[in-house]
């Protein structure tokens, strides 16, 4: 008996082991012996929803799934798309776009004017509560005129419209699938206009597309405007960092998005794979509680940008994977970019630093905390700025949280100073971070100033994009006077792409696969 | 023993139900909101509370508690926040995985930390029990994290000997469990030694040796059946580490299991995801424990089911 309960024991636990030691059920083993015409991307996370009305953080997938009426080229620059044109009424408050003819989605229905206004409406449905939606708060109404004519109707003349047309959020879903597959929407099933057709997500694990033959109206200032070149793409979730930068090494992963600065070296002693860099429109600064002693002091804050060595945090701490920042917009934001940043912003000055400190009245600087997110990269920028900031008589205690604890810290006002980063491609970045309605988060510096509030709206409501640019300008000009932040540096965007991968471009946003990229 | 196991089974719907209030509570009182994984920065004041609603969360937590325990009834553990879908769903999914790395590696385990833990006891104090014991002892000390990631990098990454991650094949579970095995077999095979150690120095042993029973029929025969049931003991409390262990191994390798699914949902704060994968978590240990009791009575007579 107790034998038999011994090897029964023994036979089941030998069951399980060979059952899980036994082949996934209906996997494609294509992954580790790679098609030539599929390219397999390694990413660090995956998307929590497909589904553009239910979320604000979007997968790289839809790029390549859905059109959007407007697009940005290689330059940054609004480029029409499933627009041919558009044009604006004189009052600046009703958009007109012309789609092109002959667009049908991934099922073969053809894409109408419908779709646009019902995918735009849906978006700033109060009932839908779309986490996108402030994005969309200038639009009133979007008619189908009518089966090529699309009208955005505005609360107010808003020249960054084309910024929110083009974004992932705004491509273009078909009514008709979405209403029947329901809750599958976003999860088993996609229905667009672009490159690559959905055909699985595994959730954690990866997200498969393959291209849509009947794919010949993309913009015209890619190359190849047609189907694209390669089959399919895989876009593979591999946690961790190593984990990454070995399955490129070996050949298993052909590109690699956001490579990490430590990762930079390694990869670029191998011949087999290239690098790929360029300024990100990411900002990372150190921001401190503007209404709370020391900190409402603007000699205060600007001891602080003095003390900052950027150029050491950029050359020793991120290995030259950044630049150093003067601004508060990176300026691959291009026209938005305020260009004299760099005259007005603040030396390393570490004797002006304590002078300033001395006028304020803490002539033997003062105690203060510093917070961070736990990660290794601001760890190290919290240490090193800890010891800049001792140099000058400021003695930061350093407090790290994670993620969800760091946002909840921000937003009940316990902090002093603290390390944040932005990734945004707009100006309008600082209406969130600065404006005092959007007080107390994410207006987490807790600036408020009616200058600030008056400059952001009169740049945010301009009709005419040039006249938002200047706008802007002026915000930036001012924030850097009253030293709201201290600006620390803009990291690279660095793609990892192998040699098998041809005619790869570097896009400032998002790699376009489907242009005229080849696998050999 | 009908009766034995139904009122072990009674018994589990407070423990269940105790687990489930401190787990919820712990959560919502931790600092975080998983709202704020859905949303961006330009997110509108309406449209967070918008969202707060729909997933009941400006209730208060006993409101709360009482929704999730009155869905729990008709077996609905609720809706991701961030995926939006069933939780049932999202981990039946990834369980799979998990359960097929755990019990492989669990089995590797046994199959290892016996044979070794055997051997040790039958020469205490000799230079094979201090090798064994050496060995056991750098698997002890040596974290799961840092053994995997030795596997990958010499195994999988340098000589190419097997896939770096994934799980698509046979192969791709190899290292995972090995990395799982080995150094659970290192705290195991002490335990195997201790125990058979004790057993050997027992009367019935000395009685079998006085009768001049083979020293091989001895140990295999006589001493090893009732050594190994602290084993038995440890198999029930190893499903909770089925769950925890194979987290590590799955952030290694990038395998998407339940591990890497309660890590990353924790997070998140990911309420229902955590609360459904720790309720399933807490079924299974006390469901292992429950086994772990009823095998032992089976195989040890002095043990009743009163």
């Amino acid at each position: 008996m107790k034998k038999k309960t011994f090897l029964l024991l023994l036979g089941c636990l030998l069951f399980i082991g060979l059952a899980g030691c036994s082949k996934g059920p209906a996997t494609d083993t294509s992954i580790t012996s790679p098609l030539k015409s599929e390219l397999i991307i390694g990413y660090e996370k995956d998307t929590e929803t497909l589904d553009t009305f239910k979320t604000s953080w979007f997968s790289d997938s839809l790029i390549y799934v859905y059109d959007r009426l407007i697009s940005r080229d290689y330059d940054f620059d609004y480029k029409p798309s499933l627009a041919t044109r558009w044009e604006t009424s004189e009052d600046g408050m009703v958009w007109t776009f012309y789609l092109k003819d002959g667009v049908t989605f991934h099922d073969g229905t053809p894409l109408s004017s419908a779709d646009v206004a019902w995918t735009l409406n849906r978006i700033i449905d109060p009932e839908i509560a779309a986490p996108i939606a402030a994005d969309y708060s200038s639009i009133r109404e979007v008619i189908a005129k009518d089966p090529l004519t699309v009208e955005v109707h505005l609360n107010h003349p808003y020249a960054n419209l084309p910024f929110v047309l083009s974004s992932t959020s705004a491509g273009i879903v078909s009514e008709k699938s979405y209403t029947e597959k329901g809750n599958t929407y976003g999860i088993s099933a996609l229905n667009g206009t672009g490159p690559f057709k959905f055909v699985e997500w595994k959730q954690g694990d990866r997200i498969v597309l393959e291209k849509n033959d009947a794919y010949e109206w993309g913009p015209d200032w890619m190359e190849n405007g047609g189907k694209p070149q390669i089959d399919r793409i895989v876009m593979r979730i591999i946690p961790e960092e190593n984990t990454r930068m070995m399955e490129i090494e070996a050949g298993n992963v052909h590109v690699l998005r956001d490579v990490p600065a430590t990762f930079k070296d390694q990869l670029s002693k191998n011949e087999n794979i290239k690098l790929f860099s360029g300024d990100a429109t990411k900002l990372v600064y150190l921001a401190y509680a503007t209404d709370k002693t020391p900190f409402n002091d603007i000699k205060v804050r600007k001891a602080i940008n003095h003390a900052i060595n950027r150029a050491e945090i950029v050359d020793y701490l991120m290995r030259k994977a950044a630049t150093v920042a003067d601004g508060y917009l990176p300026p691959a934001l291009k026209s938005e970019y305020f260009a004299d940043s760099s005259a007005l912003s603040y030396d390393y000055d570490p004797e002006s630093s304590k002078a300033l400190l001395k006028e304020a009245g803490f002539p033997e600087g003062f105690t203060t905390t510093l917070a961070a997110e736990n990660t290794s990269q601001f760890t190290k920028l919290a240490e090193t700025l800890q010891h800049q900031l001792k140099e000058v008589g400021i003695d930061a205690k350093i407090n790290m949280y994670d993620t969800a604890s760091y946002a909840d810290m921000l937003k009940s006002g316990k902090q002093d100073m603290f390390i944040r980063l932005y990734s945004w491609p707009n100006a309008d970045i600082l209406d969130y971070l600065l404006l005092s309605s959007q007080f107390p988060y994410p207006n987490h510096s807790r600036w408020n100033d009616s200058t600030t509030d008056d400059l952001i709206k009169s740049a945010a409501s301009s009709s005419t994009w040039e006249e938002r640019s200047k706008g802007y300008h002026k915000v930036q000009k001012h924030l850097i006077e009253q030293a709201v932040w201290a600006p620390i540096y803009i990291p690279e965007m660095t793609i990892a792409v192998r040699n098998e991968v041809k005619n790869f471009k570097f896009h400032p946003w998002i790699p376009q696969f489907n242009d005229n990229l080849t696998l050999e | 023993m009908i009766r034995f196991i139904t009122k072990r089974l009674l018994l589990m719907a407070p423990i269940l139900l105790g687990s489930t209030l401190f787990i919820f509570v712990i959560l919502r009182v931790a600092p975080g909101d998983p709202v704020d994984r859905i949303v961006g920065p330009n997110v509108t004041k309406e449209v967070y509370e918008n969202i707060r609603i729909n997933h009941g969360l400006d209730k208060s937590i006993a409101e709360q508690y009482v929704v999730f325990l009155k869905n729990l009834s008709k077996g609905d553990l609720g809706n991701s926040i961030l995926q939006r879908r069933p939780v049932i769903q999202v981990v039946k999914e990834r369980i799979g995985i998990t359960l097929k790395i755990g019990s492989a590696a669990l089995l590797l385990s046994f199959l290892l930390a016996i044979p070794i833990g055997t051997f040790a006891a039958i020469y205490p104090g000799k230079p094979l029990d201090y090798l064994l014991m050496t060995f056991s002892m750098i698997g002890i000390s040596m974290p799961t994290f840092w053994f995997a990631s030795l596997l990958l990098y010499f195994l999988s990454y340098r000589f190419r000997l097997f896939p770096i991650s994934g799980y698509e094949t046979w192969q791709h579970y190899i290292l995972p469990v090995v990395a799982l095995g080995m150094t659970d077999a290192a705290t195991s095979a002490r335990m195997v030694r201790s125990s058979m150690l004790e057993v050997l120095g027992l009367d019935y042993i000395r009685t079998a040796r006085a009768k001049g029973v083979s020293e091989k029929t001895i140990i295999f025969v006589h001493a090893l059946k009732n050594a190994l049931q602290p084993i038995i003991t440890l198999l029930g409390m190893k499903i909770g580490w089925l769950f925890g262990g194979s987290a590590i191994v799955e952030i290694v390798f990038s395998i998407p299991g339940i591990g890497l699914l309660l890590v990353d949902s924790i997070f998140a704060r990911d309420y229902p995801v955590v609360q459904g994968t720790m309720l399933i978590l807490v079924v299974f240990i006390m469901i292992g424990n429950l086994l772990a009791d009823v095998i032992h009575a089976i195989v040890d007579p002095r043990i009743t089911f009163d």
